[in-house]
């Protein structure tokens, strides 16, 4: 049972596999305050779920359904109002900055860089949280990085510069950078939203192949029916705020609640290997 | 994979150090009064062991009382601009950024000016005037650029540019309104000048530079992170509105500080980042050093050339950091092979 | 050994920084000037005996009795010395020192506001002159430091007479008093001379012109000002800056008799009256279109002893009557200026 410290023990504990990673959302809400501008306040929650290591969990949901603010309260960054979010029994927010960033990482979509940089200098600032200010990145560190970057298979990238970098190889020299972290916890807002099919069925395929091998749990933002219901072990339906239905693809998937969230006349189809596809009607 | 190590940093740190002893050496040698090496030698070696008696007055004067001065004072002005460059350009993501684009110098020139006004014969008070109009400036500009409780990177701009165009707009009404006499100076100021030394002991201001170089050192892990982007740097644990805090308020000290003792030196700030991102990369903790070292050199360099290419003379210190500056610019940016 | 390994990075790198802050240290006690240290006195090989003055600017001075090498840090200072006869003990001027024409060949220190310290040094002098009407106040300061006699002159004077009283001090310090006392009587009675003679001319109103673009013209509170009173006309501009720009509009409403304008600030070739004919504004004031434009030379603007020629000029191109019963006693003694006023061509 890895502690909420930092020290050496729990992060060798981490490496070496004991224990498993264990996600619990507890009736979990937030609201977006009524700022001057006269915003309309937005609620979220109650939300309720669980992951485990190995899992890849998805948060399903149209536009503006609350996704990325659930994440937001996942990565530990806003406080939720009620209700717990707890990354192996330490509640998110209570983590100092460095151990939460041991701990849990965030995936963002794009990167803008300001100055030309390297694809391994870039992977290596994911060891920033493993060390004292000001130091040297130690071989350890660099072991680590190398590591990361094989297991998203852009190892050769390793020299490049970053603004050099295909769409694809970018996403991937990104998520390195995020399991340099080796964290406990990897969250991923929205991944595939500029992938072509291809790329986002690989990279699905990828974080399948990630969560299996490691003992993170991986959390993807999606609004995208087929790779969730494909690709994931659990979804967690939102619509407008709320947690509507949490299960399995095959459990969450009922068409009248789908067409009522996506607004738009859909069937589901059940596959042979239990995992439901989605068809969109015509006119 | 080639981290970057502390032996590297050191190796590169000594070269550079090599370097900037190599322009003192040259800028001690060179200028209008004949006094050649074993001279300058005699005359440090005998003050060194306190034979002031031994050296002849018009070496003394010559060496410690106009050449050294001009020197320490043109590290000193270089070292900080140059660093106070690199921390706004990580500061505000903006690769043009220079020290004077929050309105650091242009409040220093309104403080100048006043004191130019009030006080014109008073020495040493156009720099503790000036250096009293930057500190205005910094907490002016600071508080208009937060965004609840934030530092916000584009307000702070914007804060920056309005507080520029307003103190320009003051300074000029003065400029125009107040009988001219005294401001005969103030072109000098403006344009830059090392010939003034300041009327605090050196060491004070050398403190100032140390521990302002050293605060932005100890935040450039957490700029580079931050240069990928403020997001993604909080998500790796870098607490980033601190470390804005703490660069802004060191760079514009250090600003501040170069600017009241030698007016506004142009290009230093902006060029030598540049040049030093160039030749050893962008990565903050080699940055900030490499920089305060760079642009020491240059501003010795262009401060010798300054005074002795048309001798007897002299040229504004600010338009020779450019002229020597540029080419180096443009030569490495053709060279590179990106 | 992952723990050993890191521990000795993290002291590697202490000690990169400690290395670098205490390079600069080192650099800062080695170049370390010592302002607490007394400064070196002259160089000459004898001892000269010491006074001390104090200059216009209440500055005390400690200089020389006996001055045998002056350097000169303004034009008007350059002039100054050579009209009391001390062209040979001036060592050295500044590149703007174009007057006598001599002074041009002297060894130069710069230029008036930035002139170079180490330049003025090797000229071992005994006495730098400066003024306030062009050097800067850090320039005096600097060669004080160095323990350089500096003696600084008010450049600011209000009235001719005052220049006059400058130039009689200035002759006292540098042990000139009897060539002073003759060259301040001389200018004094050419100065009373004209006096007598435009006494009963009425005034002139003439806008005096420093600058054209922006157009910039002389305060009341000047010497200039004061000069063109003794040349029988007055500014129009009433103002209490030094140089106050002013709108074409208001040239129009003041309507000058004449336009003056002050010499080769590179626009001489603007100053000649076909010229000012062909700009739009100008060509419609009265002064141009009846030729009522007179171009001085540059010592105007200067406090020195040729303001008097400047002068003595002035008045006879806008008094001619005045002059013209006595051309025939035209002798050597006034020197006025070997350029032709510009006269118009009616």
């Amino acid at each position: 049972m890895s502690t909420a410290g930092g020290s050496a023990a729990s992060r060798l504990a981490v490496t070496s596999g004991t224990g498993t990673v264990r996600l619990k959302v507890e009736q979990a809400s937030y609201a977006h305050l009524a700022t001057d501008r006269s915003a309309p306040t937005f609620t979220l929650g109650p939300i309720s779920f669980e992951a485990e290591g190995h899992e890849l969990v998805a948060i399903l949901g149209p536009n503006a359904s609350g996704k990325s603010t659930l994440l937001t309260l996942l990565a530990g960054l806003n406080k939720p109002l009620s209700g717990r979010i707890e990354v192996d029994g330490t509640e998110v927010t209570q983590f100092d900055l460095r151990v939460r960033a041991q701990r849990i990482a965030l995936v963002q979509q794009e990167s803008e860089l300001l100055f030309p940089l390297r694809v391994w200098e870039y992977v290596l600032q994911g060891r920033y949280p493993y060390g004292r200010r000001l130091r040297f990145e130690s071989d350890e560190d660099c072991l680590f990085a190398g590591n990361a970057l094989a297991q998203v298979g852009a190892d050769l990238l390793r020299d490049r510069w970053m603004d050099q970098l295909s769409g694809g190889e970018k996403q991937r020299v990104i998520l390195a950078r995020a399991l340099a972290q080796q964290p406990a916890l990897l969250l991923l807002d929205e991944p595939t939203q500029h992938l072509d099919i291809g790329g986002k069925v690989e990279l699905l395929r990828r974080l399948r192949r990630l969560a299996d091998g490691n003992r993170y749990a991986a959390i993807v933002v999606t609004h995208d029916l087929d790779l969730a219901a494909e690709f994931c072990d659990r979804v967690v339906l939102l619509h407008r705020g709320k947690c509507l239905r949490v299960g399995t693809a095959a459990e969450v998937y009922e068409r009248a609640l789908l067409e009522e969230v996506f607004e738009a006349p859909l069937e589901v189809e059940m596959r042979p290997n239990g995992r439901p596809r989605v068809i969109l009607q015509g006119s | 994979m080639r981290p970057l190590t502390a032996r590297r940093l050191a190796l590169i740190c000594a070269a550079l150090g090599a370097m900037l002893f190599i322009a003192v050496v040259i800028s001690l040698r060179m200028g209008a009064y004949p006094i050649s090496i074993p001279e300058i030698v005699m005359t440090l070696v005998n003050r060194f062991f306190g034979r002031r008696n031994e050296i002849p007055p018009d070496f003394w004067n010559v060496v410690y009382e106009i050449r050294l001065p001009r020197i320490a004072l043109g590290i000193l002005v270089g070292a900080s601009l140059s660093t106070a460059g690199a921390g706004f350009q990580a500061l505000l993501r903006n690769p043009l950024a220079d020290p004077y684009v929050l309105g650091v110098s242009s409040g220093a020139a309104l403080g100048a000016i006043i004191s130019l006004a009030i006080a014109p014969q008073t020495a040493g008070m156009i720099q503790f005037a000036a250096f009293a109009g930057a500190g205005g400036t910094i907490a002016a500009v600071y508080f208009l650029g937060r965004r609840g409780g934030h530092v916000d990177t584009a307000t702070l701009l914007l804060a920056g540019i309005v507080a520029v165009s307003f103190l320009s707009a003051v300074i000029m009404f003065l400029m125009t309104t107040l009988p001219g006499r005294e401001f005969r100076g103030m072109a000098f100021w403006l344009m830059g000048d090392l010939a003034s030394p300041p009327p605090i002991s050196s060491h004070w201001l050398y403190l100032l530079l140390v521990i302002g170089v050293g605060s932005i050192y100890t935040t450039s892990s957490d700029l580079n992170l931050i240069l990928t982007g403020e997001q993604e740097a909080r998500h790796l644990g870098v607490n980033v509105n601190r470390v804005k805090i703490v660069v802004y308020v060191a760079a514009s000290l250090l600003t501040g500080l170069a600017v009241s003792v030698s007016g506004a030196i142009g290009y230093v700030g902006l060029l030598v980042p540049h040049l030093m991102r160039m030749m050893f990369g962008s990565d903050y903790r080699l940055l900030i050093p490499t920089s305060a070292l760079g642009g020491a050199i240059l501003v010795v360099l262009a401060d010798l050339l300054a005074r002795t290419v048309v001798a007897p003379t002299e040229l504004p210190v600010g338009a020779m950091t450019a002229l020597v500056g540029a080419p180096v610019f443009i030569y490495l940016m053709r060279r590179r092979v990106r | 050994m992952l723990e050993t390994q890191k521990l000795k990075r993290a002291n590697s790198n202490n000690a990169a920084m400690i290395a670098f802050a205490g390079a600069l240290l080192l650099l800062a006690t080695a170049v370390r000037a010592s302002a607490d240290v007394e400064p070196g006195g002259q160089s000459n090989a004898r001892t000269p005996r010491y006074r001390i003055v104090t200059d216009d600017v209440g500055r005390e001075v400690k200089m020389p009795i006996e001055v045998n090498r002056i350097v000169t840090l303004a034009p008007n200072l350059t002039e100054i010395v050579y009209a009391l006869g001390l062209a040979d003990k001036l060592a050295g001027d500044t590149n703007e020192c174009d007057s006598p024409p001599a002074a041009k060949s002297k060894p130069h220190v710069g230029e008036p506001q930035n002139p170079n310290l180490e330049a003025i040094i090797a000229l071992h002098p005994d006495l730098v002159l400066a003024t306030t009407a062009i050097n800067r106040v850090e320039t005096a300061d600097a060669l004080g430091r160095l323990g350089i006699a500096v003696y600084t002159s008010d450049g600011e004077a209000e009235t001719v007479l005052g220049i006059l009283d400058s130039i009689a001090r200035m002759a006292d310090l540098m042990l000139a008093q009897a060539k002073g006392a003759d060259l301040v009587a001389q200018m004094r009675r050419r100065l009373d001379e004209l006096h007598k003679r435009l006494e009963d001319r009425p005034m002139v109103h003439v806008l005096f012109v420093v600058w054209l673009d922006p157009l910039t013209t002389i305060g009341q509170k000047t010497f200039i000002a004061d000069a063109l009173r003794w040349a029988g006309t007055e500014s129009v501009v009433l103002s209490k800056q030094t140089w106050p720009q002013i709108s074409m509009e208001e040239v129009i409403r003041l309507e000058p008799d004449y336009i003056v304008f002050a010499g080769t600030h590179g626009e001489s070739k603007a100053t000649e009256l076909t010229d000012l004919r062909s700009r739009p504004v100008w060509r419609d004031l009265d002064a141009v279109q009846v030729g009522h434009v007179v171009n001085l030379n540059q010592e105007v603007i200067r406090p020195s002893p040729g303001l008097v020629d400047a002068i003595e000029q002035l008045a006879r191109q806008v008094h001619p009557e005045a002059f013209a019963r006595r051309s025939e006693n035209r002798g050597p003694s006034s020197e006025i200026p070997a350029e032709e006023p510009i006269r118009c061509a009616r």
